[in-house]
């Protein structure tokens, strides 16, 4: 089953083409990774997919039906949560409620229920405070729990954001460079993690540099660059793939 | 576990006073000067959840609190409108008006929202003039009747003071518990990161537009209490300065907290009267503090911006926190 679907999506900024007719589909279940060098447009394109900016051509759908042209609380209230490049943590919130600000879309208390605090809210609260650390558990950030969001070390961030991303209980997930910032050891438990919301049923779509992850986490891979889609294919294909030697991995290889 | 003691026995202890106090005493002026500041803790609640929560500035507050009074004194001039229906009507009108101003302002932000909130504010010292039929003009509404709630008209000082606080206590409990629920985190995320916020699922649009509509209700339930406690309502008091003193309390209190601003909001409201709450105190002490009251409140706020910007609440937390690592 195809969650997501692009077809021929444009964004151009004055004469630059960020992102050029790209169209690819996502799978259920799998986690696809997008990577290309920097500027290659993965970030214009996960703006593009969350309804943070406006493609100037192309459709996007998501489990069949176009979201193209949504807000985007409505875009993750169909499904689809994301994780920022440049984290956007609450900084005077602890941890714990940066999570809990994530299951915005899962509870109802409005205004009314909320000023009340009547004991249906009372328990929905409980319950979303033990959701929340259940999340920072699985993302292994439970020991900031308590933290306000500006005390926490950079790699954390990201991951409480995944936590954040999480609490929505979204089909679709799109991280950008999770991995940034991590060491080697937290970078593993990353993998780990992800292959944990893989088999709880969340399909993936991650921006990541760190090839050793993307290689050893990801079923599928689309390269950019320039902001045009220059291949598409399982790991061990990409990796021999002459195009993406010449723009990208070949540096990458030659780095290592 | 103490400071979350403190936390619940504090308020409720505040509260048995506050309720308590007509039994001890009947003296006319200190239940007049308590009633504003009761009126006053119903503004700050709203200018709390909208400014120190959700981090969006009014400098037109007064006028809503105008809208509230002068709504309540033509409604139940003659007795036209019984008094509860007027009040609640004054309520939804300045919220309705808020929910006017707060769409086409949704794209502005920081300096640009205080201006064009003090730009509805002046629009709104003048209409209070010139609206003559409505508002009695520079002379203002005189005569309205004290409330009357069902068989019981509230007449006395003692009374409306009991029903203005009440009112308050009612207001500041719900917004406290606003607040440590869904709608205040998100308050709190929009005002920390508004991107996050929206990738968290909040309408920030939206949001921004009940909170101002909220908190302009707010305003407007006080000014309908004002006008039906004093008995009159006239242009000059829903200007500008009362506007900035409101603000002042929110910056001085600190932003994120109710207790704070409830503080603030206390003492910034009885530093006019310092005469007659603490007898003895110098003559010339009292009428530099009456003279110079809107000045000291300014000094006082820059003076918290400076060197405590997280306000009384700030202070406050900040000292526990070092206790707690002790
Ligand atoms: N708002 C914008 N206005 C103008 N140009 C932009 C804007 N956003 C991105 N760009 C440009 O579009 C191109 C693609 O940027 P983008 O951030 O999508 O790249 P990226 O693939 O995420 O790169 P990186 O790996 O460095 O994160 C870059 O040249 C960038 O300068
Ligand atoms: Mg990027």
């Amino acid at each position: 089953m195809t969650v997501l679907a692009t077809r021929g999506l444009s964004r151009r900024f004055g004469g630059l083409v960020a992102v050029d007719d790209v169209s690819f589909d996502v799978h259920a279940g799998m986690i696809k990774a997008l990577i290309g060098p920097n500027g290659a447009g993965k970030s214009t394109l996960f703006n593009l997919l969350t309804g943070f900016d406006r493609p100037d051509a192309g459709d996007i759908s998501f489990l069949g039906a176009s979201i193209l042209g949504w807000a985007p609380h409505r875009v993750v209230r169909a499904g689809i949560a994301r994780t920022f490049q440049n984290t956007q943590l609450f900084d005077e919130m602890t941890v714990a409620e940066n999570v809990l600000v994530g299951m915005h879309t899962c509870l109802r208390a409005g205004f009314a229920e909320g000023s009340l605090r009547l004991p249906a809210t009372k328990a929905s609260e409980r319950a979303a405070v033990e959701q929340a650390c259940r999340l920072l558990r699985l993302v292994g950030a439970d020991r900031f729990a308590d933290s306000p969001g500006a005390d926490v070390p950079h790699g954390v961030r990201r991951l409480v954001e995944i936590a954040r991303a999480l609490a929505s209980n979204p089909k679709l997930l799109l991280l950008d460079e999770p991995a940034a910032g991590l060491n080697n050891a937290e970078t593993h438990a990353l993998a780990t993690c992800l292959r944990r919301i893989q088999a709880d049923g969340t399909t993936i779509l991650i921006v990541e540099h760190d090839m050793g992850l993307v290689m050893e986490i990801s079923d599928e891979i689309i390269v950019l660059d320039r902001g045009r889609k220059i291949a598409e294919g399982p790991p061990l294909l990409i990796q021999k793939d002459a195009a993406v030697i010449e723009a990208y991995l070949g540096e990458v290889i030659a780095d290592a | 576990m103490s400071r979350r003691l403190v936390g619940t026995i504090a308020p409720v202890l505040a509260v048995m006073v506050v309720l308590a106090l007509p039994l001890v005493t009947t003296d006319r002026y200190l239940f007049k000067v308590l009633t504003f500041v009761g009126l006053n803790l119903i503004v700050v609640a709203g200018l709390a959840l909208l400014f120190g929560y959700a981090g969006q500035i009014s400098l037109g507050h007064a006028a809503f609190f105008g809208i509230g009074a002068y709504t309540v004194g033509y409604l139940t001039a003659d007795g036209a409108v019984p008094w509860l229906i007027a009040t609640l009507a004054a309520t939804v009108l300045a919220a309705l008006v808020g929910f006017t101003l707060a769409l086409p302002m949704l794209r502005l932000k920081g300096h640009y929202l205080g201006m064009a909130t003090l730009g509805f504010s002046e629009i709104m010292t003048v209409l209070f003039v010139e609206a003559r039929g409505i508002t009695g003009g520079n002379d203002g509404l005189r005569g309205i009747p004290y409330p009357v709630l069902g068989p019981f008209k509230i007449a006395t000082p003692g009374g409306v003071y009991l029903l203005v606080w009440i009112t308050a206590i009612i207001v500041l409990v719900l917004a406290g518990n606003l607040v440590r629920t869904r709608p205040g985190r998100a308050l709190r995320a929009l005002h920390g990161a508004e991107l996050g916020a929206q990738a968290c699922g909040i309408d920030t649009g939206r949001l921004r537009v009940q909170v101002f509509a909220l908190s302009a209700g707010l305003a407007g339930l006080a000014g309908a209490l004002y006008a039906s406690s004093v008995g009159y309502v006239s242009p000059t008091t829903f200007s500008l300065e009362f506007s900035v003193l409101l603000v002042a309390m929110i910056v001085l209190g600190g932003t994120g907290s109710i207790a704070g601003p409830v503080a603030a909001c206390v003492g910034l409201t009885l530093l006019p009267y310092v005469d007659a709450l603490i007898p003895g105190l110098p003559r010339e002490a009292v009428s530099f503090l009456q003279d110079w009251e809107a000045d000291i409140a300014g000094i006082v706020m820059i003076l918290v911006l400076l060197f405590a910007p997280g306000g009384v609440a700030g202070l406050i937390r900040s000292m526990t926190r070092a206790g707690d690592s002790r």
